[in-house]
């Protein structure tokens, strides 16, 4: 048998990891472009009622929040609007956004009364998809 | 005179550990991270209608809720049912006998007065949204036909 004169090199393998740090930072770049922040975290008191048959929303896009505190004062996204000009705020969300998903965060102790303007206000502006914000339990 | 050779040295910040420092950002900002899970429960509302939608009195179930939360239930079979308000279960007892009873027809018509808790619709609401029922060629029925009303106390 004839030894093979050739000098074998041995080659150590080598993964590139040059770039794994622009990967990352790649990463944390596209998700903080992506991530829509909650507009809101009101300070206000409300209690939501709790009920077994709650269901997890998980549409995020599509949604706008409405909230009745304790005493009866109605927030729409940020902004205190009276009872009886809650049309006049959604309407143009419906416009933009026929989809639209409002969630109703209502203190539990409020009067049906107050809920039932709001439930008015919001088939006059046609915004028809609703969701009782609650809590599970019951 | 004295010539030195100077040797060039390319000054160089070492980045191998880059990545590793960008990926522990990603890892912490992970785990820091809460999501808001939004829930409740899900309605649709009826349009506006002028004209009145006609519903045969057999296929409703009314609930009337006053204000201290105590209900009263009339249905075909049931008339002028009274719940007290620690016995709401017996509203998806009897939603689910009519349920099997009237099949997808069944209208039930939450009645709320004015001045009654908000969470007392709510609870009530929930019973109904409870309600499932197979029917006898294995059909899952829910109550979706569910109507809100306010009413007012004389």
């Amino acid at each position: 048998m004839k030894k093979s004169i050739i000098r074998r090199y041995t080659q150590t393998p080598e993964i590139p990891t040059a770039s794994t740090a622009d990967v990352a930072f790649l990463l944390i770049l596209f998700f903080m472009v992506t991530t829509v922040f909650r507009a809101t975290t009101l300070h206000l008191k409300i209690n939501l009622p709790k009920a077994k048959s709650t269901e997890r929303i998980l549409i995020r896009r599509n949604i706008t929040h409405l909230w009745i505190d304790n005493n009866a004062k109605v927030y729409i996204d940020d902004n205190l609007v009276p009872k009886e000009k809650v049309a006049t705020r959604i309407l143009p969300k419906i416009a933009e956004n026929p989809e639209l998903v409002t969630i109703l965060n209502i203190h539990e102790d409020i009067d049906y009364g107050t809920v039932d303007v709001v439930l008015d206000q919001l088939k006059e502006a046609r915004a028809f998809k609703i969701t009782f914000a609650t809590e599970f339990g019951g | 005179m004295e010539f030195k050779e100077k040797k060039k040295r390319t000054p160089n910040i070492p980045t191998a550990s880059m990545g590793d420092i960008a990926f522990l950002i990603i890892i912490f900002f992970m785990t820091s991270t809460v999501f808001t899970r939004e829930k409740g429960i899900k309605m649709l509302l009826p349009e506006r209608t002028e004209s009145e939608v006609k519903v045969k009195p057999e296929n409703i179930v009314s609930i009337l809720i006053n204000p201290e939360g105590a209900l009263r239930l009339k249905a075909s079979g049931y008339d002028g049912y009274e719940i007290s308000p620690d016995k709401y279960s017996e509203v998806k007892r009897i939603v689910e006998e009519k349920l099997l009873e009237r099949d997808t027809l069944l209208v039930v018509s939450l009645k709320t007065s004015r001045d009654a808790p908000y969470k007392a619709m709510v609870s009530v609401l929930d019973q109904i949204k409870l309600c499932r029922v197979t029917t006898s060629d294995g059909r899952e029925l829910r109550a979706n036909k569910i109507s809100l009303v306010p009413t007012s106390e004389e």
